[in-house]
């Protein structure tokens, strides 16, 4: 049992960690641009 | 082709996954024991699954080069790394669950097999174009490269698929599977395992494109700014 649920805890829990790691990247990247856009606007 | 602007695809794809998720948890728990391996068999539904998941990474990979060397366009060169990354993340989570399966069914973490060797040499050879894109960001010949590069790298695919017939008996490997090598009540799991994860690559992907867009847009406008400063 315990190789089960090492299969499976690794799997979805990388998989979650890429999509956090992701969504994390995602608001820098949308902050950044709206401050960029605040300094320069137009 | 979606760029940063794709939230509904997002959500979509995103609710999708969450009720997938639920339904294979559910038909995994209640799947019958196998005979023969036991329990650990369970990690059927989830190691094949997540192979194509990674098969589909790296056609998209060589269909987004090929894309972007016939039009040009930026889009098509941020959908192949995309593809690529979310791909080598299949890989990882294959190479993962495959050992775990092997010490629990052979009683040996890895054998040098030839599906097991070319499983790692394309996880490797993907890793490159990772590296060599991390390397050369922002780079059109690095990006016609990698295209090229994406290409060719789909060839290791059937090859890999293949590598059990290709041995010919001689790998330890179980085979692809065909009609009726799943046993009574495991159909339904394992395909909900295989929609599944071809579902979480989909979400993945939607995502990785959205920052892969507001990347290229924050370098866009600090080399705009760059620009201005210098005038």
């Amino acid at each position: 049992m315990s190789y089960v649920i090492a299969a499976y805890g690794l799997t979805v829990g990388l998989l979650l960690l890429y999509a956090v790691s992701l969504r994390r990247e995602r608001a820098r990247l949308r902050e950044q641009l709206s401050r960029g856009g605040e300094s320069n606007p137009g | 082709m979606t760029d940063h602007t794709s939230s509904p695809w997002h959500r979509a794809t995103a609710g999708l996954l969450f009720v997938l998720a639920a339904l294979w948890i559910y038909l995994v728990w209640n799947a019958p024991i196998d005979r023969v391996q036991g329990v650990v068999q369970k990690i059927l539904y989830v190691h094949p699954p997540t192979a194509f998941a990674m098969y589909l990474g790296f056609v998209l990979t060589g269909v987004g080069g090929a894309l972007y060397l016939w039009r040009g366009d930026a889009r098509y060169d941020r959908f192949a790394a995309s593809s690529a990354e979310v791909g080598v993340l299949f890989a990882v989570l294959m190479l993962l669950s495959g050992p775990i399966w092997a010490k629990g069914t052979w009683g040996k973490w890895w054998s040098w097999d030839l599906r097991l060797t070319l499983t790692l040499v394309q996880f490797m050879v993907y890793v490159a174009y990772l590296l060599l894109r991390s390397f050369t960001e922002g780079s059109e010949r690095a990006a016609r490269f990698a295209a090229v590069y994406g290409i060719i790298g789909v060839v290791l695919i059937p090859l890999n698929y293949f590598a059990i017939d290709l041995a010919a008996g001689r790998s330890i490997h179980p085979e692809n599977l065909g009609d009726g090598s799943l046993g009574e009540g495991m159909r339904a799991p394992f395909w909900a395992g295989v929609v599944t994860s071809l579902t979480a690559f989909a979400y993945l992907l939607v995502r990785r494109l959205e920052v892969g867009g507001l990347r290229a847009e924050a370098a866009h406008r600090e080399a705009h700014d760059a620009l201005g400063a210098e005038g």
